[in-house]
C-alpha cells in the first residue's frame, strides 16, 4: 500500500489567539465591573466566600480564571487553571464554539442549548455568572452586538450605562483591581 | 424545520411496549447477564397490586433477590444507602424500578453504590463523574408522565444539607423501559391528569425552548398527538387500556424528548414551587404551561403554531390563519385544564390560588411567591427558556399562575 505523510492538524493559532485575547478582556472586565455595576456585585456577594470559577475552551484552553479574594473582592486570576480550586468551570466543547460565542454569533444561552458548553459544578453558581456574563456584555459591546449575544437587551437609563462602560473599560484595560 | 448548527441526541433504552410487555422481563435481564434482581417500589404501588401483577407476569422465570416496598415520595439519600445495603445482602446482581420518578431516581442512585461499590453517594454527584457501564436496570413506570424510564438524570434529596442533589450520566439510563397498560390501569384520576399534564409539558417546551433539534421534535410532536388524543379519555374511562397505553407512550416520547432538548420556564418555576410549597410537580406543570406559552409566545410564535397540528388535527391546524394557531393552542391547554377539572370532580387545579392543604389552607401560600421566584432564578431551565427571566418576570407570572389569569403581554418584557 503507498503511504502517506501524516499531516497534523493545525493550531488555529489566530481563532485561539484571538479567543484567548477576549477571555482575558472579558476576565478584567468582570473583574472592574464588580465594583462598577451594582447588580454584578450582587451577584458576586451573594455567592459563597472564596468563589471561582473558569470559562475554558476545550482541549488545552484558553481561558480565563475568576474568583472572590478573602476579603470578597472580585479579581480576574488569570488563564491557568490547572492545580486551581474551581467552585464552578464552564467549558466550551472546542474552539469553534468559543469563536462562535466570542464573535457574537451565539450567546451563552444558544451555545448551552445546542450542547456546546459543559457546566461542572453547581447550576444556580452557573446562572449567577451567565446573569453576569450578560452585563458585562451589555457594557463592553455595542447595542447592535450585544443584542445578538444576550437574549434580551436591558433597558438601562443611558448616562449611567455610558459612565458605567467608561469605568469598566478603563478598568479593563488598566487592570485596576 | 429547525436545524441547529450543533446538536447531540441520545436514547438508547430499549423500549417494550404493550399489554403484556412485564412477561419480557426475565428474558432481557438473563440478556443481560443478571438472575436476581432488587425490585426498588413504594407502598402506593405495591398496596395497588402492581408488585403481585409483576410477579404474576414472571412467573418462576425469575428470582427476585427482595423487596424493597418503602423509596419515600422524594427520593433521598438515606433510603439509597439503606437500600444499597440491602442489595448487597441479598446478593441481587440488577435494579427493577417499579414506580414513579421518586422510585426511579432511587433505583439509579443505588445503582451508582453497588456498581461503584462506594458508601458515598455524594462523590458521583454531578455530570461526567460516572466512567462505566452500571448494574442492568429495567424500569417499569407506573405514572405516565415523569419519562424517567429513558432519562439519564436521577434527581436525590439530601435532608441533612436541604438541598437536591442532581446526578447526570449516560450511564444511568435504563437498559429497558417496560411500558405495560396494567401499571396503570388503577391510577387515581388527579395523578392520572397531573402526571399526563407533566408529559404534555415535558413536550410541548422540548418543542419550543431553545435546545429543539429535528430528533426531539419528532418524540415531541408524537407524544402531543398521544396526549391529545387519550388524557381526557382516561381520567374519564380508567380502565381503557389502549388508552393507558398510549398514555405510557407519549410520557416515554415525551421523556425522550424533553431528555435531548430540555425545558424552560415552565420547569423551572414548577421545581421552585415543588420545593418550597412542597406541590405534586405535575399540578405545578399543568397551571404554567399555558403560561410558558404566552410568555414566549412573541420569541416562538411560528413554531408553537406548529402545536396546533398534533393538538387539534390537521383540519382545525388548516382551517386556523398562521398567526391564530398559537392562541388556539394556548386555548386548548386551558380549555384542557378545565376539562380535567370538571372531570375529576374539582381535585385537578386550574390555578395555585386554588389548592388547598388539608387544613384548608393555600398550598402555595401567595406572601412565598416572592420565595418561589428567587428559587426559580437558579434553575438550569431558564438557560433553555428563549425569552429572558429575572426576579420580575418571574414573580409577574407566578402572581398571574396563582389568580389564574391569562399573562397581560403588555407587561411582558421582549428582548
Amino acid at each position: 500500500m503507498e503511504s502517506f505523510r501524516e499531516i497534523p492538524a493545525g493550531g488555529k493559532p489566530v481563532k485561539r489567539a484571538y479567543v484567548a485575547l477576549m477571555l482575558w478582556f472579558v476576565g478584567r472586565a468582570i473583574q472592574a465591573a464588580a465594583r462598577v455595576d451594582e447588580a454584578v456585585g450582587e451577584e458576586f456577594a451573594a455567592l459563597p466566600e472564596g468563589f471561582a470559577f473558569s470559562l475554558e475552551v476545550l482541549p488545552g484552553g484558553p481561558a480565563m480564571i475568576v474568583g472572590k479574594d478573602e476579603d470578597g473582592r472580585v479579581r480576574y486570576r488569570g488563564w491557568r487553571p490547572a492545580g486551581r480550586r474551581l467552585d464552578l468551570r464552564m467549558k466550551i466543547k472546542n474552539l469553534e464554539g468559543a469563536l462562535l460565542m466570542f464573535t457574537f454569533q451565539e450567546s451563552t444561552a444558544t451555545a448551552t442549548a445546542r450542547d456546546r458548553l459543559i457546566v461542572d459544578g453547581e447550576v444556580p453558581a452557573a446562572r449567577a455568572v451567565v446573569r453576569i456574563l450578560d452585563r458585562v456584555e451589555v457594557y463592553l459591546l455595542p447595542k447592535i452586538v450585544a443584542k445578538l449575544a444576550v437574549k434580551r437587551y436591558p433597558d438601562w437609563p443611558w448616562q449611567e450605562k455610558i459612565a458605567n462602560r467608561l469605568r469598566i473599560y478603563a478598568g479593563a484595560i488598566l487592570g485596576f483591581p | 424545520m429547525c436545524l441547529p448548527g450543533y446538536y447531540e441526541y441520545s436514547c438508547r433504552v430499549k423500549i417494550v411496549a404493550g399489554h403484556d410487555a412485564l412477561e419480557r422481563i426475565p428474558d432481557l435481564l438473563r440478556r443481560l447477564g443478571a438472575r436476581r434482581p432488587l425490585l426498588v417500589t413504594d407502598r402506593g404501588v405495591a398496596g395497588a397490586g402492581l408488585v403481585g401483577i409483576l410477579r404474576e407476569a414472571m412467573g418462576e422465570r425469575l428470582e427476585i433477590g427482595a423487596v424493597a416496598d418503602d423509596v419515600p415520595p422524594d427520593s433521598d439519600l438515606e433510603a439509597v444507602n439503606r437500600l444499597a445495603v440491602l442489595y448487597r445482602e441479598s446478593g441481587c446482581d440488577a435494579l427493577i424500578a417499579l414506580g414513579g420518578g421518586s422510585v426511579m431516581d432511587t433505583a439509579k442512585g443505588i445503582n451508582i453504590l453497588v456498581s461503584e461499590r462506594g458508601d458515598d453517594l455524594l462523590k458521583f454527584s454531578g455530570a461526567g463523574t460516572l466512567k462505566r457501564p452500571l448494574k442492568p436496570l429495567i424500569a417499569v413506570p407506573t405514572t405516565a408522565g415523569t419519562g424517567s424510564e429513558v432519562t439519564l438524570v436521577a434527581v436525590i434529596k439530601d435532608r441533612q444539607r436541604r438541598l437536591k442533589m442532581a446526578f447526570v450520566s449516560y450511564f444511568l439510563l435504563p437498559d429497558a423501559a417496560i411500558l405495560d397498560s396494567r401499571m396503570t390501569l388503577s391510577l387515581p384520576a388527579p395523578i392520572t391528569a397531573a402526571t399526563g399534564m407533566d408529559a404534555l409539558s415535558h413536550a410541548v417546551e422540548a418543542y419550543y425552548c431553545l435546545g429543539k433539534n429535528p430528533l426531539s421534535d419528532v418524540t415531541a410532536l408524537a407524544a402531543i398527538r398521544l396526549i391529545g388524543g387519550n388524557l381526557l379519555n382516561v381520567v374519564h374511562n380508567p380502565s381503557d387500556r389502549e388508552g393507558r397505553l398510549a398514555m405510557a407512550n407519549a410520557a416515554a416520547l415525551a421523556g425522550m424528548a424533553f431528555s435531548n432538548s430540555m425545558v424552560g420556564m415552565v420547569h423551572a418555576l414548577g421545581h421552585a414551587v415543588g420545593s418550597v410549597c412542597g406541590l405534586p410537580h405535575g399540578v405545578c406543570m399543568a397551571i404554567l404551561l399555558p403560561y410558558g406559552l404566552e410568555y414566549n409566545r412573541h420569541k416562538r410564535e411560528a413554531v408553537m403554531g406548529e402545536l396546533l397540528f398534533p393538538i387539534g388535527g390537521p383540519e382545525i391546524y388548516g382551517k386556523t390563519a398562521p398567526e391564530d394557531r398559537t392562541g388556539r393552542v394556548i386555548a386548548y391547554i386551558r380549555q384542557l385544564n378545565e376539562d380535567l377539572h370538571a372531570a375529576t370532580g374539582g381535585r385537578h387545579a386550574r390555578f395555585f390560588g386554588e389548592i388547598r392543604d388539608r387544613e384548608g389552607n393555600h398550598a402555595a401560600p401567595r406572601r412565598r411567591l416572592p420565595e418561589i421566584a428567587r428559587t426559580a432564578l437558579g434553575d438550569g431551565a431558564i438557560f433553555y427558556n428563549p425569552e429572558d427571566l429575572d426576579y420580575d418576570d418571574l414573580l409577574m407570572v407566578l402572581e398571574a399562575a396563582w389568580e389564574g389569569m391569562p399573562l397581560d403581554s403588555g407587561r411582558i418584557r421582549k428582548g
